[in-house]
């Protein structure tokens, strides 16, 4: 979609004056069917997701495969070398499974870097980070969202998008300074 | 945002109707009678066997009943908001106390059979002898006197501010309930703590483990909140709470019980490996005992029932938002605190393997049937949730 001046277009801003308008203008717009859209705050805002309607995250299935990898790893790089490979009596403790109290704070530490990994690279993945610059910050008054301001952004690829639906739409629900993004 | 903000109407109290429940009443107070009497029997016949049986029964509910302490005293200090509507709950059964330090009485009487240290004199064993300053009948008087006497009335200004506070909504009371919890959060971490050496690490006056305080603290809370779990929904299933405790509180509680079975096996694991790792004859003897003959077995469930299972199935989303299947897991943590001071206690007593004797269960029913015989009369003595406390609505609408 472009402009009549040419420009190719990210999507429609507006700004709310609250963290409780841009609450309700969340759900409007969630009730409207809009998929590709976000809203930007100072701060976090408790029961936010349910209103935008998102689903559970996928990144705790990402978070318990890396620490089940980290868990083998461990048990593995412990018991191959001192079980098999090499066994080597220290205090008379045994080479067997039984070795394992002296193994656990490895598994255990392995268990939660590798866990910790996952959740951050899978976490930039997700966000499409790292990520030099963004299409909104091209719009000046989107500087202030870090100190008082509150943005709800609905995005030109959303199938439902039609520059006059997404108008009406964040009129209604409070939005002001409703603005169009350009891609650049 | 607005969600929470949107006004609510402050609801009613809710009463428990005592006379609805008088059968169960009067089915427990009988229960505790004829187990009471029992009990008295066991002391006569065989006071040795007995006194273990005893004890195990009595570390069994003091941990239940002070973790309930820890909780609320939490609840204060932290200023906590999720908690409000479970909280005179958990003051109910901390407040039991009072009876449980009533049940003491037989463990100070039936001492000798417990506390070997008591029995050896001076000058004969030069390990005990250095550690007389401490171990002497004097001091552990005076300490156990200490405890319980924390106990009692910590759980009891506790409540009586919080039920004086359902009368006149006074937010005086919050403040000072909060200063309360200030004062009895470090006197409770002492308290639990000596109290875990003298009365069952001293059960075995040779071993010493420094972690052995936090390792029962550590059961006491995980237990202690999945027994608030089993109560919660049995008041809920009686009718009670219905529109007061959401999913989202069964979410918090499920949350803690996870955090609990974590922190359980990290304290458990913890002093057992640098006791393995060290190998001193004098700190291995307590998991040799343990770890050999049909000890073993119940030491495997422990590891086994108490950290693996719970923390597959707590790791789950989906189990802490279903009151029904999180009532199985928290009724199974319950369980399995039970068998935590089995093996804690009883191997003191048979070093060669296990070997249950009626007089365990005669004592866990004598001390539950009165504990739940003096709930259900403390339980309908105020509404079921604090009324008028500030941050009721905001508990109500509580979202996590």
């Amino acid at each position: 979609m472009r402009t009549p001046s040419g420009h190719e277009v990210y999507g429609m801003a507006a700004e709310y004056p609250s963290a409780a308008a841009l609450f309700e203008a969340a759900k409007r717009v969630r009730d409207a069917g809009f998929k590709r859209w976000d809203v930007h705050s100072p701060y976090p805002i408790h029961g936010m997701d349910e209103a935008m309607g998102l689903k559970k995250s996928w990144l705790s299935a990402v978070v318990l495969a890396g620490g089940i990898s980290g868990l083998l790893t461990a048990a593995i790089m412990e018991f191959g070398p001192s079980s098999f490979l090499y066994p080597l009596t220290v205090h008379g403790k045994p080479t067997n499974f039984f070795t394992v109290p002296a193994f656990f704070p490895i598994m255990f530490e392995l268990t939660i870097l590798f866990s910790a990994f996952a959740a951050f690279f899978a976490m930039l993945i997700m966000n499409g980070l790292p990520r030099l610059h963004h299409p909104i910050f091209n719009w000046g008054r989107f500087s202030r969202v870090t100190n008082d301001a509150f943005f709800l952004v609905i995005e030109a690829r959303d199938p439902r998008f039609t520059e006059i639906e997404a108008r009406n739409l964040l009129e209604k629900s409070g939005g002001q300074h409703i603005t169009i993004i350009h891609e650049d | 945002m607005s969600d929470r903000s949107q006004a609510l109407p402050t609801p009613e109290g809710e009463y428990f109707e005592s006379n609805r429940f008088a059968g169960l009443s009067v089915l427990l107070g009988l229960v505790a009678l004829v187990a009471l009497a029992l009990s008295i029997a066991g002391a006569m016949i065989d006071p040795h066997q007995f006194s273990f049986s005893w004890l195990f029964a009595f570390a069994f509910f003091f941990t239940l009943c002070a973790g309930c302490l820890f909780w609320t005293i939490v609840h204060h200090a932290t200023d906590a908001e999720w908690s409000v509507v479970v909280r005179r709950q958990l003051e109910n059964i901390a407040s039991l106390a009072v009876v449980l330090a009533v049940f003491f009485v037989p463990i100070l009487m039936l001492r000798h059979h417990l506390y070997e240290w008591m029995n050896i004199p001076p000058g004969q064993e030069a390990s005990l002898d250095s550690k007389r300053p401490y171990l002497n009948w004097n001091f552990f008087l005076a300490r156990t006197i200490f405890y319980l006497g924390f106990f009692i009335l910590a759980s009891f200004f506790l409540r009586r501010l919080s039920i004086r506070q359902d009368k006149d909504g006074n937010p005086r009371c919050t403040l000072m309930m909060r200063k309360v919890a200030f004062i009895a959060l470090p006197l409770f971490a002492l308290s639990l703590s000596f109290g875990a050496f003298d009365w069952l690490m001293g059960l075995n006056y040779r071993w010493f483990s420094t972690m052995f305080g936090v390792y029962i603290f550590a059961g006491t809370a995980g237990s202690s909140m999945s027994l608030l779990v089993l109560v919660i929904s049995a008041l809920r299933s009686a009718g009670y709470l219905k529109e007061v405790v959401t999913l989202e509180h069964y979410h918090i509680m499920g949350k803690w019980m996870f955090a609990f079975c974590v922190f359980w096996a990290y304290i458990g694991f913890g002093q057992y490996m640098l006791i393995w790792y060290a190998n001193m004859p004098e700190e291995t003897q307590y998991f040799l005992t343990r770890n050999t003959e049909s000890w073993w077995i119940l030491s495997m469930l422990l590891v086994i029932g108490r950290f693996f299972g719970p923390f597959a199935i707590l790791l789950l989303r989906s189990i802490k938002k279903q009151p029904h299947r999180l009532c199985y897991v928290a009724g199974w943590i319950v369980f399995m605190q039970m068998l935590d001071m089995y093996i804690v206690i009883l191997p003191a007593l048979h070093g060669t393997g296990m070997h249950l004797s009626i007089w365990d269960f005669v004592s866990l029913i004598a001390i539950g049937a009165t504990l739940g015989f003096v709930y259900l009369r403390i339980v309908a003595k105020a509404s079921l949730f604090p009324v008028r406390d500030p941050r009721l609505i905001e508990s109500l609408k509580l979202t996590n």
